[in-house]
Parts: structure tokens; C-alpha cells; sequence
């Protein structure tokens, strides 16, 4: 896979990320290393091995159906760039 | 062009949990906004999700009601988009291996019944709400709603008009609240649907590309969607264009669908494994537990009611709306087989007392066996019907605890059919309207009634119907 200005484009509308051509460059890099790494590692066969996703074998880590852990609306708010008390306030986002 | 409509559907089922899917937030519709969040569901960071144990009982009800092969092994992944009401920045949702796949919901269009293939059903979470409408640069979110278990149903195209799709909605809620997964409102959100809507030329196999309208939160909405876009599909088509496949707002208030976005730069979700959430495993014994638990279900109990106890398909139809009419109905069968004559006593007096009263039927004052006992009474001519329905159930009502003969006998409502009794009753009436008793003669028969309805009042509602129509005819010879 070639990383190539178009998909640098796509991947910072995707991640909401404004960069600078400088930026752009240095991540362009960054990702061919990264890729080529994968596919030096694709190179082995494990056409036999069972992919690998989660880190232990638990299964079936489930809770009670229990109502607990909420927080004050005021904590909840505290931490936002804009509130009003009530809800956060965000610039208008209306996919209309 | 004869043209036909292809419809499948996105059907999203709240799940009557009392906490969230993965963290332990109140799920109470209608809060204070903002109030039942938690540092999970607010998406803070190092914070971890934890499954509750309900929802996937409850998926795995509905999954196995509607026939569904169960994924005894299922798994969570993350659908990624950026949005204000969804805090973490991606949906946990099901997309390998969602918990049900395939299964089938009847529906009954008029007398057939016609079957609607499921494609698959996934457990996600929901997201919070925004409000755009307080200012005028701002959006105002709430986070109540997010992290809300839900059921995502999607149908195979089976579907072709809005009254199908109706009726599968009909349907649908029906079986949530029977099996106790959901409470079925679309009023608050808790059943809602995605429609998916092409039109083909009759005789074509394969689908033209769809639009899906979002937004649909009634059925009279969604056959206003429906109506709108088959038109103007058509419309394309006919004028040589090509349906574009596109997503669609449905807006209540003008009955218009316009583009919310394309489908073509289609978002990018990004969907990868749920590192946070280890699979679920579901034993053969966990299922067989489930289905044995399963309770008797609509098309089950409605052929019962038309086949076993020979109702109509009216009367089985309103019996079965929910469960607990049917319950009760199945209670009081226990203490009569008149299944007509108790059909009717529910359809008619317990069902509009229990709107009158905004009330359960589970509270109707008067026992079963009394119910029966009235019903009895009836049967064998010791009181007629409209005495036994109307006047004793209405004592009976406020005195629940008396026996409905005792009371009949009180209020002087046995019917008699003794015929000097009556006789005499005939005589009086007779007597009393010589004018209707000449017309009568000359030929207009259909005066027997009013002859009974006076008679009937004289013997304050005692009168045996057949009886005094014999000794009515008798005289007026």
C-alpha cells in the first residue's frame, strides 16, 4: 500500500485533524515505515495460526443489571470547554 | 409501468434494562438531562466497558422467538465515526459475528399469512441526544440516552408496501412486549426503523439500488416516507434517470424526503474488534434454558384461539394484542367453556374498563370464577344478557365479592319464564299501544320488538326472551 497525499487527506478528515505540510511529509514517512514493517511481517504464513484479538482467554465478563457509578451533573459538565449547567454546548453540528 | 416496491428494514428495539449495555447508568426515559451518566458512558479516558449480563438474555430471547440460529460464540466491535453525542468516538456494536443470525417474523396481511426473513440481529449501544434548536450557533447535547442497550433487527427485502411494513412493526412489538425485552414505544424512541426503499419493474429479480429513509419514528410517518419515495423513485425512472442510493430524512411536517448524505463517499467506519469487551460465549445449556423459559407466543396463540376455541379472527385478533389479555382470557376459560361468550365479556366490558380506568386487567375487581359463574347464569336463561353484562357485572364491580345469583336474586334480575307471569306483562303492553297492535295486524311484523322492549321494561329485564316472544305472538294473532 502506497501512502500517498490522497490518502494523508483522507486519514486527517477521518481522525479531525488539521496538519501542516510539514506534518503531512512527516507522516507520510512515518506510515510507509509502518506499513512496510506489516508487510515484512505478512510475509510469514499463518494460514494455521488462530488470530490473535483479544490478550487473555476470559469470556463472558458480565455485570449484574444493576443501576450504580453514575456521576452529579456538575461533575459531569465540569471538565467540558462549554456548558451551560445542563448540557454541553457544542458549535452546531447538523448533518443536514 | 407496473412497478413493485421493495422495502427491508432497520429495526431498532430499546432494550427494558434497568442500567446501560456497558456501564451501570439508570436507563429511565424522561431524567433531568445529563443526569444519568457516568465516567463510562462520558467517555473519559481509561475508563473500561463492562457487559450487562440482561441484554444479552434479552437478545437472546428475541433471537431465539424468532427462529434465529444463535452465535453461541459472539464478539463486539467498534464502529468508528466522529459525532458530539458520542462521546468515545466510536459505537460498540456487533459486526463479525452479531448474536442472531437469520430467522423470520409471520405477518398476517387479511387472511394470509405471509413470512418476512430476518437477516440478522446485533446487540449496540445508542448514542446521546442533540438538540440544535436552543441557539443559534451551538448544539446542546444530552448524555441519558448514550450507551442505551439496543437491538439492531435487520429484514431481508420481503417487505412490498407500507401496510406490510406496518404490520411488521404491529408485529414486532407485539413479540418484544410478549417476550418482556422491550416496552415497544414509539412514542419515546423504543421501537424505530430505517426503511430501506427500491422500486423495480414487475418481473424483475434483481434489486435497484435503495434509499434508506431515516428517522421514522411512527407508522403513519412511515407509510407517508414510504408513499413519497416510491413516487419519486418512479418518477426517476420513468423519465429515464436511475435512482441514486442515497440516505434520506423524512421530514414529518412537509411528508418530504431530501438527501442527508451520500452513500457513495460513504462513511469510513473503520470497524475493528472490541479490544475492552472479551466474546461471549453461550452454552447449549444457557440456550435451552432461554427457549424452555419462552412463553407462549402471538401466531401460536392466535391459532390456538381460532382452531382450538373456534373464535373469530376478530375476536382472536383483539384477544391476543397483548399478553395479558390473552393470560386473563386463558384464566377464564379455566372456569368455562362458553370461549364465545367469555371472548365477549373481555372484548366488550374488561377491555374499555381497563381504558377507562388506565388500569391492567390483573386488576379487574371481579374474580374469574364469578366472571364464569355470570356466564352461567346466562347459558342456562336464569338472566338474560343484557341484566347479566351490563347491571350484575356493574354491582358486581363494587361488590366483588358476592356470587353473581345471590346478587341476581337481590336486585330481582332472575328471568322468568313462567307464563302467567308473562302473560299478564303481554296483556298490559297490549292493552297499552291498541295503535302499534293494528298496525301489527295489518302486517307490519317487525313490531314484535318494540312489543318485547315494553314488556321487557315492565318485567324490569326478568322477562325470558323466548318465551315471552311466543306469548306475544300468541295473543297478537
Amino acid at each position: 500500500m502506497t501512502v500517498n497525499t490522497d490518502l494523508i487527506s483522507r486519514l486527517e478528515h477521518l481522525a479531525r485533524l488539521e496538519l501542516s505540510e510539514q506534518e503531512r511529509l512527516s507522516l507520510q514517512s512515518d506510515l510507509t515505515n509502518i506499513l512496510d514493517m506489516v508487510e515484512k511481517l505478512q510475509e510469514l504464513d499463518t494460514t494455521q495460526v488462530e488470530p490473535l484479538v483479544y490478550m487473555n482467554e476470559a469470556v463472558n465478563v458480565w455485570r449484574e443489571d444493576e443501576v450504580k457509578h453514575q456521576v452529579e451533573r456538575e461533575a459531569a459538565l465540569k471538565n467540558a470547554p462549554d456548558q451551560d449547567g445542563t448540557f454541553f454546548k457544542v458549535p452546531k453540528v447538523i448533518d443536514l | 409501468m407496473a412497478y413493485e416496491t421493495v422495502i427491508g428494514l432497520e429495526v431498532h428495539v430499546q432494550l427494558n434494562t434497568h442500567s446501560k449495555a456497558f456501564c451501570a447508568d439508570d436507563t429511565s426515559f424522561g431524567g433531568e438531562p445529563n443526569t444519568q451518566v457516568s465516567v463510562v458512558s462520558l467517555g473519559h479516558p481509561g475508563t473500561l466497558p463492562k457487559a450487562n449480563g440482561q441484554q444479552i438474555a434479552l437478545a437472546t430471547r428475541l433471537g431465539l422467538a424468532l427462529g434465529c440460529k444463535i452465535n453461541q460464540r459472539t464478539t463486539f466491535d467498534r464502529k468508528n465515526y466522529f459525532y458530539a453525542d458520542l462521546p468515545k468516538g466510536y459505537q460498540i456494536t456487533q459486526d463479525q459475528r452479531p448474536i442472531c443470525v437469520g430467522g423470520d417474523l409471520d405477518i398476517k396481511m387479511g387472511d394470509a399469512w405471509k413470512s418476512i426473513r430476518i437477516h440478522h440481529i446485533h446487540m449496540e449501544e445508542d448514542a446521546g441526544k442533540s438538540i440544535h434548536t436552543l441557539a443559534p450557533k451551538h448544539s446542546f447535547i444530552d448524555l441519558n440516552r448514550a450507551g442505551t442497550p439496543l437491538l439492531e433487527i435487520v429484514t431481508e427485502p420481503d417487505l412490498r408496501s407500507g401496510e406490510e411494513v406496518d404490520a411488521f412493526m404491529t408485529a414486532m412489538r407485539q413479540l418484544v412486549r410478549y417476550l418482556e425485552v422491550s416496552d415497544g414505544n414509539m412514542e419515546q424512541g423504543s421501537l424505530r426503523c430505517d426503511v430501506n426503499i427500491s422500486v423495480r419493474p414487475h418481473g424483475q429479480t434483481s434489486y435497484n439500488d435503495r434509499c434508506e429513509v431515516k428517522n421514522v419514528n411512527s407508522m403513519k410517518f412511515a407509510r407517508q416516507a414510504i408513499d413519497y419515495e416510491v413516487k419519486r423513485q418512479i418518477k426517476i425512472m420513468e423519465n429515464g434517470g436511475k435512482v441514486k442510493q442515497q440516505t434520506l430524512n423524512f421530514d414529518p411536517n412537509t411528508g418530504v424526503t431530501s438527501p442527508l448524505r451520500e452513500k457513495e463517499d460513504a462513511h469510513d467506519y473503520r470497524y475493528f474488534p472490541e479490544p475492552d469487551l472479551p466474546p461471549v460465549v453461550l452454552s447449549d445449556a444457557y440456550l435451552n434454558n432461554t427457549n424452555q423459559a419462552l412463553p407462549q407466543l402471538p401466531k401460536a396463540a392466535y391459532n390456538e384461539l381460532t382452531q382450538k376455541y373456534q373464535l373469530s379472527d376478530y375476536d382472536a385478533s383483539i384477544l391476543v394484542e397483548d399478553r395479558e389479555t390473552l393470560l386473563y382470557f386463558q384464566g377464564l376459560i379455566q372456569h368455562t367453556s362458553n370461549y364465545k361468550a367469555a371472548a365477549n365479556l373481555i372484548i366488550n366490558r374488561l377491555l374499555p374498563w381497563k381504558q377507562e380506568n388506565k388500569s391492567t386487567l390483573s386488576t379487574f375487581p371481579v374474580p374469574s370464577t364469578s366472571l364464569a359463574a355470570l356466564i352461567a347464569l346466562v347459558e342456562e336463561g336464569k338472566v338474560n344478557s343484557t341484566a347479566a353484562y351490563q347491571n350484575i357485572l356493574n354491582a358486581l364491580i363494587t361488590k366483588p365479592d358476592q356470587a353473581p345469583l345471590a346478587l341476581a336474586q337481590e336486585m330481582n334480575l332472575i328471568q322468568s319464564a313462567d307464563s302467567d307471569f308473562l302473560s299478564d306483562l303481554a296483556k298490559e303492553v297490549i292493552a297499552q299501544f291498541p295503535d302499534k297492535v293494528k298496525e301489527y295486524q295489518k302486517g307490519k311484523k317487525g313490531l314484535i320488538g318494540f312489543f318485547m322492549g315494553e314488556l321487557m321494561k315492565k318485567s324490569k329485564g326478568k322477562a325470558d326472551p323466548k318465551a315471552s316472544t311466543e306469548i306475544l305472538q300468541q295473543l297478537l294473532k
